[in-house]
């Protein structure tokens, strides 16, 4: 594969090029779709590319508990939206913020920039390197520019899905990561589940729009 | 003898199963275990900081653990302020009727989450590897973020909110840090995270300082630093007020040491210099910040907030400088600082009893009115603003003095700038809060005031006792482990 790049002596295992831009582009739909449910769709799918990698790659038992991991990961994180959403339907879609394209111009940009101000970084393969960037930039910018609550914790996920795709290049170290990533993302995702349904109880809507009154101003 | 690290073990487990217990009782006995759990907790975590303090030069440090003199001040730090959360919080919960949770399991849910999250907190400052560390502190965050937002009030949902996803985000910004160190250090497994391995990382220096500078912003979400500070002053100031001093004394310093960690890591590999240069940056820009808001009129706990934004500053500068009087200035200012901001929010159930308005708003006058209530807040507001003889007066003038002795004299005088600008403002807070003109207010029964007054006489005698102990510090063997970290 091009753009293969070793790391610091490590067998890193090189996330095919293809694959690694599929997630990408999973991301940058999330920046730009509006219904939360096909966010989550795309945001699990994603996970399931991830399981693939991480299934294609094991050749242990560490490795497999990783890919279990993230395959509890994928599928316990959409049903707690899954269910999130069925418990708390928006009677009116949440704002935007930010027309589509405008936002996925916004999130091309980051990912731009982020990939060429931080040089190699170590990983097995350019491809997967730019990718983890991408993705980063990409969960970013949707916490950053989406009032929607599920949409902000959407952003986290994507940012987490970035730097799983970073741990399946780290041999050894990267069960531990996959297991704590998983482990952190469900807790947070709960969480704020909790926060989600109380602020839709509170406000009517799941809309951090609403979300105005802690001003200390200049 | 009990090994030191199955005592260190033991300080995080028993809250763990303490929380686990107070889910299982019945509401009549919840309070009850809940205090005793603390006691039992405060007590254990206690013996473990005395051990780690107690042979400063030999520190305990494995795959999963590390017990060192900076571990021993934290873990004693977060011992003392979960102790006093936890006995204030009935007064708290009494007080306070507005729940995230129903009402059946209004006081289980508090005291569950709450031992969670310290037994969390305890963890932070013991883990032995950088990978552990973060998810120790993401999971204080899930924690905390329910206490934070546990009245379930619009605002307090605001707040919790914020704190949640900015502290994810910036954790995760930290993680791919953390995927770079571990993508640098040679051999892989849990053994490329842990402390000792970070000098070894190999892919070269700038790479090094991409991951540090990565790993440290997000760390500075979480730390509540400036610029990524904005969750803070909203949490702290609508959380529990118990709650508000764990985040403030406890869990921003125990994150900080984390940061620290990094930093000694790190400096071999991207240079003394740099690494201590991002933690000044830090430093100076969250006192910078934090210097216009104290000199406002602010409501109470947001006051503090913003002065735990000022602290957070000074102790990055202190260990930016990394001398041992800065370094000695550093070891003062936390313990200093933590009992100020408890007994700040401790504060807070008798204010607002006393003044419902002091939740919103600046107050004037309450040592004309209620002279305990004044004496209390007088004694957290003087030791704040590091009016002499308060230990924070000499923290800070150990830390400038360490400026000089690091050689960086220009950003030493903007620091003195900087405290001389937020001791004005908190000065004109304490002679306003204490000393303003205020409605005559009928002499209630004030929840909680008996409890906070005695913490300000206790305070009073700590504070005095660490000002006058604070001068053998810099030649001590504390010091010298600070200095010599894990490695």
């Amino acid at each position: 594969m091009s753009g293969d790049l070793g790391g610091a002596g490590l067998s890193g295992l090189a996330v095919n090029a293809e694959l690694a831009w599929v997630l990408v582009g999973l991301g940058l739909a999330v920046v730009m779709v509006q219904r939360r449910t096909l966010a989550i769709g795309l945001v699990t799918a994603q996970a399931l590319v991830l399981v693939g990698l991480a299934l294609g790659h094991a050749r242990g038992p560490e490795e497999y508990v990783a890919a279990g991991a993230l395959a509890l990961r994928a599928v316990g994180l959409a049903t707690v939206f899954l269910l999130l959403i069925a418990r708390t339907r928006d009677p009116r879609p949440s704002s935007a913020g930010m027309a589509p394209l405008r936002r996925g111009g916004l999130a091309v940009a980051l990912a731009l920039a982020l990939t060429w101000l931080v040089p190699t970084i170590g990983l097995a393969s350019r491809d997967a390197e730019r990718a983890v960037l991408g993705l980063a930039a990409f969960g970013l910018l949707t916490a950053a520019t989406r009032p929607a609550t599920l949409f902000q914790v959407l952003g986290v996920v994507l940012v987490e899905n970035g730097l799983a795709l970073a741990a399946l290049e780290l041999p050894g170290t990267s069960w531990l990561i996959e297991l704590g990533v998983a482990f952190d993302l469900i807790l947070i995702a709960l969480v704020a589940g909790v926060f989600h349904e109380r602020i839709f109880a509170e406000f009517g809507a799941g809309d951090t729009a609403a979300l105005r009154s802690l001003r200390d101003g200049p | 003898m009990i090994d030191r690290v199955y005592l260190a073990e033991a300080s995080i487990v028993v809250p763990a199963l303490i929380a686990c217990l107070i889910w299982c009782l019945p509401r009549g006995w919840v309070e009850r275990a809940a205090l005793a759990g603390g006691v039992v907790t405060g007590g254990l975590a206690l013996v473990v900081a005395g051990v780690a303090l107690a042979d400063p030069g030999h520190p305990q440090v494995g795959g999963w653990i590390a017990l060192d003199a900076a571990a021993g001040l934290l873990i004693a730090v977060i011992a003392v302020v979960g102790l006093v959360s936890v006995l204030v919080s009935p007064a708290y919960l009494a007080a306070n009727t507005s729940t995230l949770v129903g009402e059946p399991r209004r006081r289980s849910t508090y005291y569950v989450v709450f031992f969670a999250f310290w037994s969390s907190l305890l963890a932070v400052p013991l883990a032995g590897n950088l990978g552990a560390a973060w998810l120790l502190i993401e999971a204080t965050t899930a924690a905390s973020a329910l206490l934070v937002g546990f009245s379930g009030r619009a605002r307090a949902l605001e707040a919790g909110w914020k704190y949640l996803i900015l502290t994810s985000l910036g954790l995760g910004v930290a993680l791919l840090g953390i995927v770079l160190l571990a993508a640098g250090v040679p051999g892989g497994g849990l053994g490329a995270l842990s402390w000792r391995a970070l000098p070894s990382y190999a892919s070269g220096a700038p790479s090094g300082l991409i991951a540090y500078l990565l790993l440290l912003a997000g760390l500075a979400a979480k730390i509540g630093w400036a610029p990524v500070h904005n969750w803070l002053p909203d949490a702290h100031s609508e959380a529990p007020a118990p709650v508000s001093a764990m985040l403030s004394a406890a869990l921003l310093p125990a994150v900080l040491l984390v940061a620290w960690r990094c930093s000694q890591g790190m400096a071999p590999v991207i240079g003394a210099s740099a690494a201590q240069g991002v933690l000044i940056g830090f430093g100076l820009a969250s006192v910078a910040v934090a210097v216009p808001f104290l000199s406002r009129p602010m409501a109470w706990k947001r006051l503090l907030a913003y002065s735990s934004l000022e602290h957070m500053g000074v102790i990055a500068l202190g260990i930016g400088f990394g001398t041992p009087l800065a370094m000695a200035g550093v070891a003062v200012h936390i313990v200093a600082h933590a009992i100020a901001k408890s007994l700040g929010f401790v504060m807070v159930t008798p204010l607002l009893a006393h003044e419902p308005l002091a939740a919103r708003q600046a107050v004037a006058g309450i040592g004309r009115t209620r002279p305990a209530l004044g004496a209390g807040i007088g004694v957290c507001l003087g030791t704040l603003s590091g009016l002499p003889p308060s230990p924070l007066f000499v923290s800070e003038l150990l830390i400038i003095a360490g400026g000089f002795q690091a050689g960086r004299p220009w950003v030493a005088a903007v620091a003195t700038l900087l405290l001389a600008l937020a001791f004005l403002g908190l000065i004109r807070a304490l002679i306003d809060t204490i000393a303003g003109t205020a409605p005559w207010r009928e002499a209630t029964r004030l929840p909680g005031l008996r409890g906070a007054s005695a913490l300000a006489a206790v305070s009073v005698v700590s504070l005095l006792t660490i000002a006058g102990g604070s001068a053998w510090l810099p030649a001590s063997a504390l010091v010298q482990a600070f200095l010599k970290g894990v490695s």
